[in-house]
């Protein structure tokens, strides 16, 4: 695949890196000489601003399909991602690092407005950083995890356990957050599609499908009582550790936040609804031993300072017997420290980031999206015909086992249920079993 | 302060307002009571010459554009102390005494529905009516209607609006005042409507009807039967006043929104409706079940009587289903503690108004949760938004005086009477605008029978209840009265 980067930064650095075997990259940024250690790389540079025109068009813009603006000017990269899209229609990666305009950008109602952003993904590090502490904390038990549509899509697998909620329900009487679909259950080693009256049973793999938020929230909600995380302690309440805290509300985590800035506390006190905001040191021991920190399920360290995040998560380490500590850590490398001198998890944004990045590149552009199960289940590609007449996916009669997870029209996601008709030109993500999977074909596709 | 802003603005107001008091002689006609013409007659004229000269020493200007907060704040006060005296004339013609008059008057203007009167069947028809009419004026309060009904206070109208009703929310349903007032009233004229359509429906006479909804929107509380409510005897009657008085007593500019605007959950989505109701469900409940055990009444008649028992007292209407005064202890005491809540802000009830308790049980709390936190952050949220500092300030102020002067007049009523109950009661259905209190002040009993002094404390509990407290505290402060000379403009 031919890419295109833009911003010669730190965090162009890392995406070159990643991806310069496999594919051929080129680089462009506003700079007389690459800096030094872009020379390790086997890649392309061109000196020029990634949001003008011509200089996009020196760089054959036309034969890339991807283009990813990493520059450090948030308002710069989305401004060259407009004007991509200008000369030719490839997807594009843009990153932000302010919430007001990851907002902006993503936002689902956005779809109201008139006229849409154009830009394919966006990719906030902090908030991507933010999903892999919450999945960390609230997921460690998923088998599997696929992504679909960029993302924006996802399958889970789990294990039903003794003390499931899941466990002896049908199907149709199970309760979890809308946007989520049971696609599969494997029972005894064999995959089959449930309908609305199987029973799930315990020990069941059962296979969920949706868009990432409610497959988040599912995982938080329904499997929250085999990790039994009752209490947290966010140590710095920046962006990070406002997203965590409102998730951890939403999945009946009790929080603290100990943050330094009073005005941030303010604000935070004022958006958040159950939290408790303390105002004062994370690295202050009587802080912490007064506010019982050591007690906490878990704890995160997320100021935007590695040395203080080192220095909190050694002190909660003292006073706490049993619970996790997660720290940030801003270098990869100083990361590696951290775990030798015992900090349970070190995450950090460039990490997280890349790795979405990685993610949504690497989708095989095939039919078969994923494989699940070793290879029983397939979720699978189509695209309905220009002739394929308006249909309620209740109308559609299978005859084979097969479920739609995902359509995607334009842009849009939906997980369709009984009464969601289907159009021609929609995407459909199908998952099926490996041996129907060829009738699925024929059936869209006649 | 200037005098010219005060003596015109209250000469505009006394004009109008005398003009209103001609609507009573309509139903005399209608009901054949000839006699009932004079008095409202006289009413009227004294009004509107006593309006005219006061804008005659004010100069007859009509730019109010320069008043300034204590202005208004002396104008509304002044307003609701003249259109109580103006409303009191006619009962003079009824041979009631002048202080009774302006007791009944004022009783009647702010809202509160204590009665002085004992023997009902002396007085004609017409006289009930303008009972019932001042309640309702003053239900949405009389400035909020000059407001809307007369163009000179289109700008002038912000001070003196938010003088009337200084509630901790600002309710502008939209960005004119003048067009507030009138959505406020559309709303308020509306309900009306309905209850006086479903009152004649329910069988009730149609003047009865009329006189009831208008003390009912206004959650006043006259009656023109002598027993109240319990008096029809029937029981889709009390079911139809009890649901207009919850309405009465709720927010009227939510209720604009969930039917003028469409906006079906603004109500529900509040906070303080919310809490509002739950107090009313749970009290009615609890009330409910004291009645059952204590008293021999069926169950029907209990559901049906706690309900409409508790929401007349907790919206400070004052009617009664029932002579709770001889009801035991335990429903006493129920009723006692809603009667010190009282509607919604921004409704026509009285009385220390749910948001501000709500706010002090969250205070509470909140200083509760930062002894065991002492560094926590922890802001009081009402309806998820923090409430400013200054708000804050201004409630607990409120409810601190509420209770400093509530105190007061207890103690000075007990000395009087000789009895605390009157006191610490009567002090509370005047303060909080409800109208009977227990025993000898019940539902059907009287405040005819008290003292003079007791009677003028009541007269001041009732106006200061009504304007919330905060106008009358500010006349307290010498630099209030600082009048200012009829200088050139823009040297003031």
């Amino acid at each position: 695949m031919n890419l295109l980067i833009y911003g010669a930064t730190d965090l162009g650095y890392m995406v070159a890196l990643r991806l310069y075997q496999e594919h051929s990259v080129t680089l462009i940024d506003n700079l007389e000489r690459l800096p030094d250690k872009f020379n390790n790389l086997d890649i392309s540079f061109i000196n020029g601003n990634g949001t003008d025109v011509s200089a996009l068009e020196q760089t054959n813009v036309k034969k890339c399909e991807l283009f990813i603006a990493c520059s450090n000017l948030d308002e710069a990269n989305i401004v060259a991602c407009w004007t991509v899209k200008k000369i030719v229609d490839i997807e594009t990666i843009c990153f932000v690092r302010t919430m007001e305009l990851y907002q902006n950008l993503v936002a689902p109602k956005q779809t109201r407005y008139i006229t849409r952003y154009d830009i394919d993904t966006v990719i906030w590090p902090e908030q991507q950083l933010t999903q892999d502490i919450f999945r960390i904390i609230s997921v460690p038990d998923a088998i599997d995890v696929e992504y679909f549509a960029e993302g924006r899509a996802k399958l889970f697998e789990y294990r039903i356990k003794e003390d499931s909620v899941l466990r002896d329900t049908a199907v149709m009487h199970c309760s979890f957050p809308k946007d989520v679909l049971i696609v599969g259950i494997t029972r005894a080693h064999k995959l089959f599609i449930p309908n609305g009256s199987t029973v799930i049973q315990i020990n069941d793999k059962v296979i969920f499908m949706g868009t990432s938020p409610a497959l988040d929230n599912l995982a938080a909600s329904i499997f929250r009582s085999s990790n039994h995380i009752k209490t947290a302690v966010l140590i710095g309440g920046g962006s990070v550790g406002f997203m965590l805290a409102k998730k951890f509300e939403q999945a009946g985590i009790r929080v603290k936040i100990i943050e330094h800035d009073k005005a941030r506390c303010l604000v935070l006190a004022d958006k958040l609804k159950k939290s408790l905001i303390l105002h004062g040191n994370g690295t202050d021991l009587e802080l912490l031993e007064g506010e019982a920190v050591g007690e906490a399920d878990v704890s995160v360290c997320i100021t935007n300072n590695d040395e203080k995040n080192l220095l909190c998560s050694l002190l909660i380490k003292q006073l706490s017997s049993s619970g996790r500590i997660i720290t940030r850590v801003s270098n990869a490398r100083t990361g590696q420290l951290f775990e030798k001198v015992g900090i349970d998890v070190v995450v950090s944004p460039m990490e997280s980031a890349l790795k979405e990045l990685l993610n949504r590149v690497q989708v095989p552009n095939v039919n078969i999206l994923a494989l699940v199960e070793g290879g029983q289940g397939e979720v699978l590609l189509l695209t309905l015909p220009e002739n394929f007449p308006d249909t309620r996916v209740i109308d559609l009669k299978f005859k084979v086992q097969a479920i739609i997870g995902v359509v995607k029209r334009g842009r849009r996601l939906i997980i369709p249920y009984g009464e969601t008709v289907i159009q021609a030109g929609d995407q459909l993500k199908i998952f099926t079993t490996a041996e129907d999977a060829e009738t699925v074909k024929t059936l869209f596709t006649r | 302060m200037k005098t010219s802003n005060i003596l015109n603005a209250l000469g505009i107001i006394l004009v109008a307002f005398g003009v209103i008091l001609l609507t009573p002689i309509a139903v005399a006609v209608m009901e054949g009571e000839y006699r009932s013409i004079i008095p409202f007659v006289t009413a009227a004229l004294t009004s509107i010459i006593l309006g005219l000269l006061f804008q005659k020493y004010g100069g007859f200007s009509r730019n109010f554009d320069d008043l300034r907060r204590n202005e208004g704040l002396l104008i509304v006060s002044l307003a609701w102390i003249i259109t109580a005296a103006m409303g009191a004339i006619p009962y003079l013609f009824y041979g009631l005494h002048p202080l009774d008059a302006y007791f009944e008057s004022v009783s009647g203007i702010t809202t509160t529905g204590a009665t002085i009167l004992t023997d009902f069947s002396l007085y004609p028809k017409d006289f009930f009516f303008w009972r019932s009419l001042s309640q309702w004026l003053g239900g949405m309060g009389i400035i909020v209607l000059f407001v809307a009904i007369l163009p000179q206070f289109s700008v002038a109208g912000r001070q003196m609006f938010f003088a009337e009703a200084p509630g901790p929310t600002e309710e502008k349903v939209t960005p004119r005042i003048t067009h507030t007032a009138k959505a406020l009233w559309l709303v308020y004229v509306l309900l009306t409507v309905v209850e006086v359509i479903l009152l004649v429906v329910a069988g009730m006479p149609l003047f009865d009807a009329v006189c009831n909804a208008l003390s009912t929107m206004a959650a006043g509380g006259f009656s023109p039967h002598p027993l109240s409510i319990m008096g029809y005897d029937n029981s889709a009657v009390t079911w139809i006043i009890t649901f207009f008085m919850f309405l009465a007593g709720s927010n009227f500019a939510l209720q604009y929104r969930v039917l003028m605007q469409q906006k079906p959950l603004a109500l529900l989505q509040s906070e303080e409706f919310r809490f509002y109701s739950g107090i009313v469900l749970l009290s009615s409940g609890g009330l409910c079940l004291a009645l059952l055990a204590t008293t021999q009444l069926s169950f029907h008649d209990s559901i049906r009587d706690s309900f409409f028992q508790i929401v007349s007292i907790i919206t400070t209407a004052g009617f009664s289903s029932a002579d709770f005064a001889l009801w035991g202890v335990v429903a006493q005491t129920v009723l006692f503690t809603v009667m010190l809540v009282g509607g919604c802000a921004g409704s026509a009830g009285g009385g220390i108004k749910v948001i501000r308790v709500i706010f002090g049980l969250k205070y509470l709390k909140r200083e509760i949760t930062q002894i065991i936190h002492p560094q926590a952050i922890l802001p009081i949220k009402i309806d998820h938004k923090s409430v400013p500092d200054d708000v804050q300030r201004q409630m607990l102020g409120f409810l601190l005086f509420y209770f400093v002067l509530m105190i007061c007049s207890a103690l000075a009523v007990t000395v009087l009477e000789g009895d605390a109950a009157i006191g610490l009661v009567g002090t509370a259905a005047t303060i909080g605008n409800i109208g009977p209190g227990f025993g000898e002040i019940g539902p059907m009993g009287s405040f005819g029978g008290l003292s003079v002094a007791t009677k003028i404390i009541f007269i001041i509990n009732m106006i200061v209840g009504r304007l919330e407290i905060i106008p009358f505290l500010a006349m307290l402060h010498p630099d209030f009265w600082s009048f200012r000379k009829e200088s050139p403009k823009g040297l003031d």
